[in-house]
């Protein structure tokens, strides 16, 4: 700034009461100039720290400089800028000012204020999903501006009946939270409930989307997360299409999706890309992968401590070749491993990549293979538990993961305390916890539980796109059709004549 | 006393009758019914298990008959009956039968693993855990109970194609030659088959959680039907696989048959059935167990949570008295009787007082 602060008397005069809050940070700029034509003095406030000087220079100063300013009317005409605004309002000058506006007054009129949108944008580019890579489908990632997320949504679903609201939380951190639904698809009774919940929320800073998962969830003492979160844009879109809300928070690169079923967590977003024969497949095998996470550990646990009868003869043989020198009980063994892998992937997670890279190298290979050198565990559990880790990875959500990840060691506790029959008796206890828990009031385990056959077309197997001309049951839609089934042409082949 | 009519998220869809009541029928039964049939009608008793399936299809008619005409559960229809002191009274008679039946059937289990797989099981702690898993169970309301029924009905659904392995070893001429037996011991054998298929009279007490009853009737049916041929299906197989000799000494010969399942990573496959079949009994101890509070909020209004904690209590406290096999034999018989009146002399009564009574006040 050019003129910045030089009339240190001036600067005094200007100031009313409401600046004594703000004086005491340094970014806080109050600058003085004079009208050319007019040669009235105008005074512009703003925190540096927030304003893009760059668009104050350009598209702000000069105007009204060099125009005919005589009241604050004025400015409104003369700045080319969309974003302007005259009140008398004092409430507002914290909060404009805190959001990136500059605040212009003129000296004949002090209880009239205009401000101008100059707010600085700062994101990072946007690069490729890393927690929902996929190798077929677009590459384009949130980031953690809403304005650059709201984009990426909008694009994809250029028409009107896409609705944003908007809605600020959090006392310190006045996090800009927007709420998208499709007007005419999705159900009033969700929307009002999501509005509502954020309306009830009451926390100081809201730093992520995380927060909002908590505050909102049906039942925050369950290890599930009962809202999905993407980084996808193309999978929002999809899912608000569907007839589900997304939730977008400033400064978070995970959008969140509500209603949600317990399937939905285990089909990753690139299974509409794939074929469905295909894409089928792997979604069994991920459903595979997770009961096998899930089971296999405390099954051994169960098996070799109380029912080693269940093992024939020959795989029994294996078995206890493996184990003759190992000291400790099945349960010491398989916490111990457990325990292992769930360091090393910790560590690795709060690493540096490098490095982290190292650590899942030495932690795998050296500490596993020495620790069935050292006769402290069998190279059998090993494979087992390094197994079962591996399928926990392949549930497409993380959180998901860290979820099934959790669940084994009570399992496990079971698996020790009663063999199979504790594993089943977790296993109830799991069911019932699952039967219980909603999203947004809507059952969590839908379309097993209440069984709604229709809603099985994308579940555990994904059917063709022609069988998916109807909108998800358990949404309650105002309009279950996605597309007019008869419409749909019947493919003709061209050398065929019928 | 009106019927508090209950709002419709509390209630469930037709079809989920299917569900409650079959996995109500299927318990703890399946795993020895053959020998007691067996006992009576010899190589036809799968024709008492028909006989008695297609039987119970008309007490089925009668309950819904009954149900229909008053329009609310069995509290209701006493209460129509015979006023509101004594339907009361008479209703209240069912806590006690439906927390015997619970004990009955957690105890008969418990009798199962101690046999087979953990000689020295505490039966309190296993109790313990399992009462704290219905009560957990129960205060996710009406719909989580069914809920349970329907996974314990679908999930242990595996075990049912493991009886084919018998199969092959079942030797058909000992079905033959068909109706050797007389007439008489193939509805003896109806009559013990019976005590098997008791269960689908929960209908009675639950009623009113039925979105649009009317609908259900078909379903409930059908899952009688079902339950029949299933058991059908378990008496013919268990039949051919065995010889009446050693089916007498039999007393858990599904358990048995399971003995010969081996695949080349599982080779006694009795242990996985069992552990399974705690998922299979979980419905039947959570209905009844939800059915004797419910009683209890109608009769005395007392808030269900709390009597779901008290009846469990009892349970526990009660099964400490059945230490051994005499014990629970004397307890499954005295409970085998007490359905048999229940389903069969009570049931018809009931009816036929509904439909006078209902005659009556028409006039």
């Amino acid at each position: 700034m050019k003129k910045k602060r030089n009339n240190e008397q001036e600067t005094k005069e200007a100031k009313d009461e409401w600046e004594g809050e703000f004086i005491k940070s340094k970014d806080y700029t109050i600058t003085n100039y004079r009208n050319q034509k007019s040669h009235l003095q105008f005074h512009l406030t703003f925190m540096s720290t927030l304003v893009d000087e760059q668009i104050l220079q350009q598209s702000a100063l000069p105007y009204l400089l060099e125009g005919d300013l005589q009241t604050i009317e004025d400015v409104k005409e003369l700045i080319p800028l969309a974003d302007v605004d005259v009140s008398n309002d004092k409430t507002k000058i914290e909060q404009n000012l805190m959001n990136g506006y500059v605040m212009i007054t003129l000296e004949n009129q002090k209880d009239q204020f205009a401000f101008i949108g100059s707010q600085k944008e700062i994101s990072r580019g946007l690069t490729t999903p890393e927690i929902e890579f996929s190798v077929i489908g677009p590459k384009e990632a949130f980031v953690e501006s809403i304005g650059q997320n709201l984009n990426l949504i909008r694009k994809r679903l250029p028409v009107k009946e896409l609705i944003i609201e908007e809605i600020t939380l959090g006392s310190l951190s006045k996090t800009r939270i927007a709420m998208l639904y499709m007007d005419g698809i999705t159900n009033e009774e969700n929307v009002n409930t999501v509005r509502q919940r954020l309306k009830n929320v009451e926390f100081d800073a809201i730093t992520d989307s995380s927060y909002i998962v908590q505050l909102i969830a049906d039942n925050s003492n369950s290890p599930f997360p009962q809202l999905l979160d993407s980084e996808r844009p193309d999978r929002v879109a999809g899912t608000l299409a569907e007839g589900k809300i997304a939730i977008v928070v400033d400064g978070s690169p995970h959008v969140l999706i509500t209603p949600t079923t317990l399937i939905e967590f285990f089909s990753s977003f690139e299974d509409y890309f794939l074929n469905w024969i295909l894409s089928s497949f792997f979604r069994l095998i991920r459903v595979g992968a997770v009961l096998f996470s899930l089971l296999i550990t405390p099954i051994y646990v169960a098996v070799l401590s109380y029912h080693y009868e269940l093992i024939p003869i020959d795989l029994l043989g294996t078995l206890v070749a493996s184990r003759r020198q190992i000291p400790l009980p099945p349960i010491l063994e398989a916490l111990f491993l457990e325990l292992t892998i769930e360091l090393l992937r910790e560590a690795g997670a709060r690493l540096p990549t490098k490095v982290g890279q190292t650590i899942g190298i030495v932690g795998g290979i050296v500490i596993g293979t020495a620790s069935v050198e050292a006769g402290l565990t069998s190279n059998i559990l090993l494979i087992i538990v390094a197994l079962a880790a591996l399928a926990s990875f392949t549930t497409p959500v993380y959180k998901m993961g860290n979820t099934i990840r959790f669940l084994r060691f009570p399992f496990l506790l079971f698996a020790e305390l009663w063999g199979l029959l504790g594993i089943v008796y977790a296993f109830c206890i799991l069911i019932t916890h699952l039967i219980r828990l909603t999203s947004l009031g809507r059952p969590f385990l839908e379309p097993l539980y209440p069984p709604r056959i229709t809603d099985l077309k994308d579940s555990f197997i994904r059917l063709p796109f022609k069988f998916q001309s109807k909108r998800p049951l358990f949404l309650r839609t105002k309009k279950q059709e996605r597309y007019n089934e008869k419409k749909a042409k019947a493919k003709i082949g061209i050398d065929i004549d019928e | 006393m009106p019927e508090q009519p209950i709002a419709d998220k509390f209630k469930i869809s037709p079809f989920l009758v299917l569900y409650m009541i079959m996995s109500m029928q299927i318990g703890i039964g399946v795993l020895g019914y053959q020998r007691i049939i067996v006992a009576e009608a010899k190589n036809d008793a799968w024709i008492s298990v028909l006989v008695a399936g297609f039987a119970l299809q008309f007490i089925l008619w009668m309950i819904y008959k009954i149900n229909e005409t008053v329009n609310g559960d069995i509290v209701t229809a006493h209460i129509y009956v015979a006023g509101n002191f004594v339907g009361k009274l008479l209703s209240s008679i069912f806590i006690i039968y439906y927390f015997i039946l619970s004990l009955t059937v957690q105890r008969s289990y418990l009798e199962v693993i101690q046999v087979w797989m953990f000689p020295k099981m505490s039966i309190f702690w296993y109790t313990l855990a399992y009462m704290i898993l219905c009560i957990y169970i129960i205060y996710g309301g009406f719909r989580t109970v069914v809920g349970i029924a329907f996974f314990g009905l679908v999930l242990p659904s595996y075990l049912f194609p493991i009886f084919g392995f018998s199969l092959s070893l079942g030797e058909v001429n000992h079905l033959l030659p068909i109706f050797e037996q007389s007439i008489k011991d193939i509805l003896l054998g109806a009559y013990k088959m019976s005590l098997t298929f008791i269960g689908f009279e929960v209908v009675l007490f639950f009623y009113p959680f039925i979105k649009e009853p009317k609908k259900s009737k078909k379903w409930a049916h059908l899952g009688l039907l079902l339950t029949t041929l299933i058991y059908t299906c378990i008496m013919i197989i268990t039949i051919t696989y065995f010889s009446m000799d050693l089916l007498a000494k039999s007393i858990w010969a599904s358990l048995s048959m399971w003995k010969i399942v081996n695949f080349p990573f599982v080779e006694r496959f009795e242990y996985i059935g069992i552990a399974t079949w705690s998922l299979v009994i979980l419905p039947n101890i959570c209905i009844a167990l939800w059915i004797s509070s419910r009683l209890m909020k109608r009769i005395f209004n007392l808030q269900q949570k709390k009597g779901v904690i008290f009846i469990a209590m009892a349970t526990l406290f009660a099964i400490n008295f059945f230490p051994t096999r005499v014990e629970v034999n004397l307890l499954n018989n005295l409970t085998a009787k007490a359905g048999f009146v229940f389903t069969f002399i009570y049931i018809p009564l009931l009816f036929i007082a509904v439909m006078i009574a209902k005659k009556v006040k028409k006039t």
